[in-house]
C-alpha cells in the first residue's frame, strides 16, 4: 500500500485536537461562578491541569473520522495485484529497462532493477508484462506473460551492455505489443537514465491512446565521468617512411574540473607514451603523442584514461595500419602535348589517399601497365581502337578512367564511351566561360556543397571540347552555356569520366584555383573508389572484410573477450561488433598469416550523462502536454497516479470520514442532551 | 416550610422560604418570636427596665430623677437609676462584597440579611440600641446605633447588594473609632480573609471593650464543594477564571477550607471574639440560638 500525496499525513497532527477539546474544551465552555478562588488557587496548578479523558466513545468517533479524511486526503492506494486488478480490470504491462552503458554508472544498474522489480510485483493475477531491454535497438526478452517469476529472472540475469541509448527503437517495440494486446488496461513503464542524447522527437513513437506511460529516472544529481575522445590520425612520410601522430583528448562530462588526469598510449599493449591533462568542468583537453613509424602489418592502438564510475569509455581502440596510395597511370600523347605538370604536382601532395602516379604514353599503353593501376588519366591525347578497347575492358574490371579533352583529344566512335567528342568551342573572345550546374550529390562534388567549401564560379574557361553524352552517361557539371563540362558513365564495375577542357592553363585557369586541388583529389578518388578504412567502429555497427566470402576456407571471427563471433557467409562474413576491443577475423585453412583486425569502441555521445526531463518524453509519446486534459493527462501520469486513480479509495474513505462526523454529531448531541 | 428544631417549642423555618418573604421586619419578628416562644421563662427578658439602685444627688443631675419619697424619709436628695440606662449599643456589620452573592437556593447575603435583621428586631426588644454597617471594601452604610433605629437599620439591611469586590480589614480598621462605647458588634461575612488579618481587624473593636460575635456565613457548596464536571471556576469579585477538574481537586480544596475554618475559631479563641460557622442550608434559628447563649455566657452587659 502507498500514498499518493504522503505529505497530506502530515494532518494526522489534527488528531490531538480532539484530545485537547475532550481535554480543555469542555471545561472552557462551562463557567462557575465562585465566590472566591483563595483556596482553588491554593490547590497545585498540576493537579488542576491533571484531567482525565471523559466519552471515549465520542472521542474515538472523533480520532478515526479524521484519520479517515486525513487518509483520504493522502490518497491511498494498495499495490498489490489482487487489489489492483480488482479496481480497474487487468492490465498489459511493458517494461522498458534501459541497458546502455551509461547504465553501469554507480549503483544505476541496480536501482533500474529495483524499480523494474517493483512493477513485476505489483502485477495483478490478470495482468500480463513484457520485458524489452534496449540499448541502440530494444530486444523484447520476454513477452506478455503472467509469470512473474520467469520475468523476475530475465530482469536478475540481464546486465547491462554496451550500446548506446535509443529510446525511439524501445517505445515502438512497445507501441507494438501494447497495440496488439486486448487487455482493457495498458501500461508502459520506461526505465532509463533519459541521457539528453538518446531522445530525438519523433512523431512515430507516440504509444496508443489511452495507454499510461510512466518515465521512471535513474540519474544521479552529480556526475563525474571522464572519457577518451576519439584520436585524430595524421599521417606523415619521413625517410620513405610512413609516419602517424595521434592526438586524442579527455572529455570531462562533470561539474567538477579534473586535474592531473594521464592519458596513456598504448601500441601493441605496451604503453609508448603517457600525457597528463587538467580538464575543465564540461570540457575537453587534447594531447598530441610523438609520431609513430607505422610497420607492414596493423598495430593495435589505444588510449587509455584512469578509471572512474563509468569505465566504459575510458580506452579507445584502434587500428595503425599502413595506408595504401592510390595508384594512377597518366597516359599522355607520344608527341609533345599539353603540359601535366599541374595534374602531377597535384597528385603528388596527397597524403590521404597517397597518389602513386606513373606515367606512360598512350601508343606505349599495355595490359601489365594498366594491372597496377587503379586510375587511368589520358591526359588530352587521342586513342586509338587498341587503347579504347584496352581502356575499356580496364574500366569494366573496376578501374577508374578520366579522360581529360584537350584541343588534341580524340577517340574512337564507341558506345562504351561516355560520349562523342566534337569540335572545341572558343570563349576566349568575349566575357570568358564559367562552370555551373554541379551535381552536389554525386561524390566527386560531394565534398563541396557546403558553403566556403570550393569555389569553382571563379574558374574562367577560355575553351571547351564540345561532348555529346551518350546514353546513361551522367552529366556532373556544366558551363554556362549549358555545355557538359564534366560528364561520368558506369562501365562495368568501374567508370569513365571526360573532362571537357584541359588541366593546364591553355583553356582556363583552373589549376591556378584553390579549388584545383581537392577537386583533382576528389575526383581521383572516387574513380579509384578508394574507401578509407577507418581506425575503428563504433559498437553496434558492422564490420566487413575486404575479401568477399569463400565458402572452402570459412573465416572464424573472434571477439575481444575471446568467444567466437557468428559469420554469415551468405552476407560476406560481415557481422556486428558488439563490445569494444579489437575483434581478430581469421582465414580458414591456417595459412599463417596475421588476423584482419577490427578496432571497436563504445558510442562516445553515451558518456553525456546530462539527461532529459522525462516530462518531455512523456509529452512527446503520449501526445499531451503536461497541462493536457485530465483524460489525456492520466496517460502520462506517473504509475502511482495511474494505480490510485483506478482504485479511487480515498472515495471510500472520505465517504466513511464523513459518516462517522455524521454520527459523532448524533452521539455529541445526545450526550449534550442528557448532561443538560 | 417548618422544620422541627433541637431546641424544644421552637418553630424553625427553612432560609429559603424566609428569603422569599421580603419583609424583613416580618421575618425578623416571626423568627424571633419564635425563638422567644421557644424560650420562654427567659432570665434575660425584661430585666433592662427594672430599678437598679439609688445613689447620692451630685450638683447636674436631672432633679426630675430625685426620688422624693426618700428625701422625705432622711431629707437627703438621693437619685434613682434604672436598669434601662445600662442598655448596650448593637452593631451588625455586614459584608456585601460580591461573594457573599454567591449562593445555590438562598445567597449568602440573604441569609446574613435575614440574620442581622433577626438579631437586631431581638436585641431592639431589649431595649438595646441598634445600629448597621454594611461595608465591602469600603464601608457602604453607616447607621449608628439608637433605640430609635430599627426601622433604618432593617431599610438598610434590604438594599443592601452584594456588587463589589470586598476587603475586611480597611473597613473595619476605619469604623474602629465609631465603636468608642460598649457594645456588641456582630460581624456577619464569608471570611475570604486571612485568619490573621481578620482578626487583626477586629481587635481595635475588640479593644474598645466591645463584645464581638463573628457568624461565618458559608454556602454548602463551599464547604463540600459538589461539582463534578471539568470546569473553568470564575471569582466573584475579580472575574478571574482557572480550569478545574473537581474529582481531583474536591479533597484538597476541602481540607484547605476546613484548615481556614479552623484556623478562625482558634484565632477566635485565643483574641476572645466568639466565632460561629453557619451553614446557609440551616435555619437561622439556630444562629438565634447561639446568639442568646453567647449572651449568656457573656452576662449581662453594664
Amino acid at each position: 500500500m502507498g500514498f499518493l500525496i504522503p505529505f497530506f499525513l502530515a494532518g494526522l497532527a489534527a488528531l490531538a485536537v480532539p484530545v485537547a477539546i475532550h481535554l480543555i474544551q469542555r471545561e472552557k465552555n462551562t463557567i462557575i461562578a465562585f465566590p472566591s478562588l483563595m483556596f482553588v488557587r491554593r490547590v497545585p496548578y498540576e493537579s488542576v491541569r491533571r484531567r482525565k479523558i471523559r466519552h471515549w466513545a465520542l472521542l474515538a468517533l472523533r480520532l478515526l473520522a479524521l484519520l479517515l479524511i486525513v487518509a483520504a486526503f493522502a490518497r491511498p492506494f494498495f499495490r498489490s495485484g489482487g487489489v489492483a486488478a480488482m479496481a480497474g480490470g487487468a492490465r498489459e504491462v511493458v517494461v522498458l529497462v534501459d541497458r546502455s552503458y551509461s547504465m553501469r554508472y554507480g549503483d544505476r544498474w541496480t536501482r533500474a532493477q529495483a524499480e523494474a522489480r517493483k512493477v513485476i510485483d505489483a502485477l495483478g493475477s490478470a495482468d500480463r508484462a513484457s520485458l524489452v531491454f534496449f540499448g541502440t535497438g530494444a530486444e523484447v526478452a520476454l513477452q506478455s506473460v503472467d509469470d512473474r517469476a520467469r520475468l523476475a529472472g530475465a530482469l536478475a540475469s540481464a546486465t547491462p551492455g554496451t550500446e548506446a541509448t535509443r529510446l525511439s527503437p524501445a517505445l515502438k517495440v512497445a507501441a507494438t505489443i501494447v497495440a496488439e494486446s486486448t487487455r482493457p488496461r495498458k501500461e508502459v513503464v520506461l526505465i532509463s537514465d533519459f541521457q539528453k542524447n538518446a531522445w530525438t522527437s519523433n512523431d512515430e513513437d507516440r504509444l496508443p491512446t489511452g495507454t499510461a506511460f510512466t518515465p521512471v529516472a535513474v540519474t544521479d544529481v552529480d556526475t563525474r565521468n571522464l572519457s577518451v575522445a576519439p584520436v585524430a590520425i595524421t599521417r606523415s612520410r619521413f625517410e620513405n617512411q610512413e609516419r602517424v601522430t595521434i592526438a586524442s583528448g579527455v572529455t570531462n562530462r562533470g561539474s567538477q574540473p579534473a586535474s592531473g588526469v594521464v592519458l596513456s598510449l598504448e601500441v601493441n599493449g605496451r604503453v609508448v607514451e603517457t600525457a597528463s591533462l587538467s580538464v575543465a568542468p564540461q570540457a575537453s583537453a587534447t594531447a598530441v603523442f610523438a609520431p609513430i613509424t607505422l610497420t607492414p602489418g596493423a598495430m593495435r592502438g589505444v588510449v587509455r584514461v584512469g578509471s572512474d564510475a563509468l569505465d566504459a569509455d575510458n580506452a579507445y581502440h584502434f587500428l595503425l595500419t599502413p595506408s595504401t596510395p592510390v595508384a594512377v597511370l597518366v597516359a599522355s600523347p607520344a608527341a609533345r602535348g599539353a603540359d601535366d605538370t599541374y595534374l602531377r604536382r597535384a597528385l603528388a601532395i596527397g597524403q590521404a589517399p597517397r597518389f602513386d602516379v606513373a606515367t606512360a604514353t598512350v601508343d606505349g599503353l599495355t595490359d601489365e601497365a594498366l594491372a597496377r593501376a587503379q586510375v587511368l588519366i589520358v591526359h588530352d591525347a587521342p586513342l586509338n581502337d587498341a587503347a579504347t578497347a584496352r581502356m575499356l575492358r580496364f574500366a569494366e574490371r573496376g578501374g577508374g578512367v578520366l579522360l581529360i579533352a584537350g584541343p588534341r583529344a580524340a577517340w574512337p566512335q564507341n558506345a562504351a564511351l561516355p560520349g562523342v567528342l566534337a569540335d572545341p568551342v572558343d570563349r576566349s573572345r568575349g566575357e570568358a566561360g564559367h562552370l555551373g550546374g554541379l551535381e552536389y550529390g554525386h561524390a566527386i562534388f560531394a565534398p563541396f556543397r557546403a558553403a566556403r567549401s570550393g569555389d569553382f564560379s571563379s574558374v574562367r574557361i577560355y575553351g571547351y571540347r564540345r561532348l555529346v553524352p551518350a546514353e546513361g552517361a551522367r552529366v556532373l557539371a556544366r558551363y554556362d552555356d549549358g555545355q557538359p563540362a564534366l560528364v561520368d558513365r558506369a562501365v562495368g564495375a568501374g567508370h569513365i569520366a571526360v573532362w571537357t577542357t584541359s588541366v593546364d592553363l591553355s583553356w582556363n585557369d583552373v589549376a591556378l584555383k584553390p579549388v584545383f586541388l581537392p577537386f583533382v583529389h576528389q575526383l581521383v578518388r572516387t574513380l579509384a573508389a578508394f574507401r578509407d578504412r577507418p581506425a575503428s567502429l563504433t559498437v553496434g555497427q558492422v564490420a566487413a572484410p575486404e575479401t568477399a566470402a569463400d565458402a572452402a576456407r570459412p573465416r572464424v571471427a573472434v571477439d575481444p573477450s575471446g568467444r567466437p563471433v557468428p559469420l554469415d557467409a551468405t552476407r560476406g562474413d560481415a557481422f556486428e561488433v558488439t563490445m569494444p576491443g579489437f575483434y581478430e577475423v581469421r582465414q580458414g585453412g591456417s595459412d599463417g598469416s596475421a588476423p584482419a583486425l577490427v578496432a571497436a569502441n563504445v558510442d562516445l555521445t553515451e558518456s553525456d550523462l546530462t539527461s532529459v526531463d522525462p516530462a518531455t518524453i512523456t509529452a512527446a509519446v503520449t501526445g499531451t502536454d503536461e497541462a493536457g486534459d485530465p483524460g489525456a493527462s492520466a496517460a502520462a501520469a506517473p504509475r502511482d497516479e495511474v494505480t490510485e486513480q483506478s482504485q479511487r479509495v480515498w472515495w471510500y474513505l472520505l465517504l466513511a470520514g464523513m459518516l462517522l462526523l455524521v454520527g459523532e454529531s448524533v452521539v455529541a448531541s445526545r450526550m449534550s442532551g442528557r448532561a443538560a | 416550610m417548618q422544620l422541627g428544631g433541637a431546641i424544644p417549642g421552637a418553630q424553625f423555618v427553612d432560609p429559603s422560604v424566609l428569603a422569599r418573604i421580603g419583609n424583613l421586619d416580618l421575618v425578623a419578628r416571626s423568627v424571633v418570636d419564635g425563638v422567644i416562644n421557644g424560650l420562654h421563662r427567659s432570665p434575660y427578658f425584661g430585666t433592662s427596665v427594672d430599678f437598679a439602685e439609688h445613689r447620692g444627688y451630685v450638683p447636674g443631675d436631672d432633679i426630675r430623677r430625685v426620688d422624693w419619697r426618700v428625701y422625705a424619709r432622711t431629707d437627703k436628695y438621693f437619685v434613682k437609676e434604672f436598669e434601662a440606662d445600662s442598655n448596650s449599643n448593637f452593631t451588625v456589620l455586614l459584608d456585601v462584597s460580591a461573594s457573599m452573592a454567591f449562593g445555590a437556593r438562598i445567597s449568602k447575603l440573604d441569609y446574613a440579611k435575614t440574620l442581622g435583621a433577626c438579631l437586631t428586631y431581638l436585641v431592639h426588644k431589649q431595649r438595646d440600641r441598634v445600629g448597621v454597617v454594611t461595608f465591602d471594601a469600603e464601608v457602604v452604610d453607616h447607621v449608628p446605633p439608637s433605640a430609635k433605629h430599627l426601622d433604618v437599620v432593617l431599610h438598610t439591611l434590604d438594599r443592601a447588594r452584594a456588587t463589589r469586590p470586598g476587603h475586611l480589614s480597611a473597613p473595619l480598621t476605619k469604623l474602629a473609632e465609631h465603636f468608642g462605647r460598649r457594645g456588641m458588634v456582630v460581624l456577619i461575612s464569608d471570611l475570604y480573609d486571612e485568619p490573621e488579618a481578620i482578626f487583626d481587624a477586629l481587635a481595635p473593636i475588640r479593644f474598645r471593650g466591645s463584645d464581638v460575635v463573628v457568624f461565618h456565613v458559608l454556602d454548602p457548596a463551599e464547604l463540600e464543594f459538589p461539582y463534578t464536571d471539568p470546569s473553568a471556576f470564575e471569582d466573584l469579585e475579580t472575574g478571574e477564571q482557572m480550569p478545574v477538574v473537581p474529582e481531583s481537586f474536591r479533597d484538597k480544596y476541602q481540607a484547605l477550607i476546613r484548615g481556614h475554618i479552623d484556623a478562625l475559631t482558634a484565632k477566635a479563641a485565643e483574641r476572645g471574639v466568639d466565632y460561629r460557622l453557619l451553614d446557609t442550608s440551616k435555619p437561622l434559628d439556630f444562629a438565634l440560638y447561639d446568639y442568646l447563649s453567647f449572651r449568656e455566657r457573656m452576662g449581662r452587659v453594664r
